[in-house]
């Protein structure tokens, strides 16, 4: 007969016990696993109906806690997250090497460009400049801002521009095709609220941080 | 569309009806081809793979952390780490046991990152929800689906509070074997631990919530 009063014996015993009685409210037991709960079921009758209420709520939980819960606004998820992917791809694509068949050709680079100049010169070329916006310059300096600054609309068929003044650090948004806002609307009637999700909004400050 | 993703993409290259627009009839194609296809960087492959896993991951990490604004994020990384991760990943292993490996860990790092940012204020064993302010909105105001709607009876609401008090071992490991349904061996692979720290973890993690549970029946 084993020392019962041995601990590394009396921790296995316990380790043992504690299986059983998870296995037995998963309805995992072996034959011989029965067999040992049985005898403890018989050491303790009120054991069985402690076991029985372990199992009830394993079948509360299971019935209560959803196993899956889609993230608001599944589409927007999807798209926010495959543009990271798009730059994470960019990030690794290797910076590619030089050919080295025009490498012999670059003596021709300074003559060829002075020539192009003179040219110019001479033909009096003149560049006419573009109209000029009447918003502020778009001139967006971090392209991997640039390239997760998106606008998302539910369910309406709107256009967005996002302009962004990098030196002014302001960012304008021009949105066409919303519908006229009366001039006899009453603003503190209107109920109807549209928000951005703020999960989007905190992603957006912390990549700007 | 990206154009050379478009280019790229089976859809062009396969078989016409092979392939659809993400989450439009892909239930027919095996989590394995899919991720084939994204080893080979088709990235219209791993959409597929994120529409169909998206809201397993979404729920564990909100079960885990009690955070709607930080799961949408966490869910995202899980992802973004999958994508970086999927060249190493075996064929022969079972990818929803090593996606919830990687849930594991992004989850953790935020609960550890959330302590040191907190000095030790918060103990991660209590995310009690009472704290939170009722009617307080951290994702988009949507109406109540139906898996919503049983999530907010008042057991799941007692079930959840109850849960929000384990500790994040063992209430990760209450949401892998009763909600996911994981065995004992996947839920050692996950957490990355033994089998007999599984069994220990489910046993107490059980004896805590029938007794928080139970407390509350008394109250009431």
């Amino acid at each position: 007969m084993p020392e019962k009063n041995s601990k590394h014996y009396s921790v296995m015993k316990k380790e043992k016990t504690e299986e059983l009685f998870v296995k037995w409210i998963d309805g995992q037991l072996s034959r011989d696993e029965e067999a040992q709960l049985s005898d403890l079921l018989n050491d303790d009758p009120d054991l069985e109906g402690e076991l029985g209420e372990l199992k009830a709520l394993r079948q509360s939980v299971k019935a209560e806690i959803p196993a899956s819960v889609e993230p608001p606004y599944g589409d927007f998820f999807n798209s926010q997250l495959m543009r990271k992917v798009d730059l994470q791809i960019e990030s690794q694509r290797p910076v590619k090497k030089a050919e080295r068949w025009w490498q012999s050709f670059r003596w021709a680079w300074a003559p060829v460009g002075a020539l192009a100049l003179v040219l110019s010169f001479f033909a009096g070329h003149r560049i006419a400049r573009p109209e000029t916006p009447m918003v502020a310059e778009t001139k967006i300096n971090q392209p991997e801002q640039s390239a997760l600054t998106t606008v998302y609309f539910t369910g309406e068929a709107l256009d967005a521009e996002v302009i962004s003044d990098s030196e002014g650090d302001v960012s304008v948004i021009v949105v066409t095709g919303l519908s006229a806002i009366r001039d006899d609307i009453d603003f503190a009637t209107v109920t109807t609220r549209i928000e951005l999700p703020k999960s989007f909004s905190s992603s957006e400050a912390r990549r700007f941080q | 569309m990206n154009f050379l993703r478009w280019f790229t993409s089976k859809q062009l290259m396969a078989p016409a009806g092979a392939y659809s627009d993400a989450g439009a009839g892909d239930e027919e194609i095996p989590d394995h081809e899919l991720i084939k296809s994204c080893q080979g960087g088709d990235t219209r492959a791993f959409e597929t793979l994120v529409t169909r896993h998206r809201g397993k991951v979404y729920a564990m990490v909100q079960n885990m952390i009690k955070n709607e604004a930080d799961s949408w994020d966490l869910s995202q990384e899980v992802f973004l780490k999958v994508w970086k991760a999927l060249p190493k990943f075996e064929a022969r292993a079972k990818f929803s046991t090593w996606l919830y490996r990687i849930t594991h860990n992004v989850v953790y790092d935020w609960l550890r990152k959330r302590k040191i940012d907190s000095a030790g204020e918060l103990d991660d064993g209590i995310l009690n929800e009472a704290d939170i302010a009722a009617g307080s909105r951290t994702s988009p105001a949507m109406t109540a689906r139906p898996d919503q709607a049983l999530v907010n009876s008042e057991l799941g609401q007692r079930i959840n509070a109850a849960l929000a008090t384990l500790n994040a071992e063992h209430r990760e490991t209450i949401l892998l074997r009763e909600v996911q349904g994981f065995d004992y061996k996947e839920i050692a692979k996950v957490m990355d631990c033994s089998l007999g720290t599984v069994m220990s973890r489910l046993y107490y993690a059980r004896k805590k919530l029938q007794a928080l549970l139970g407390d509350e029946k008394g109250k009431n």
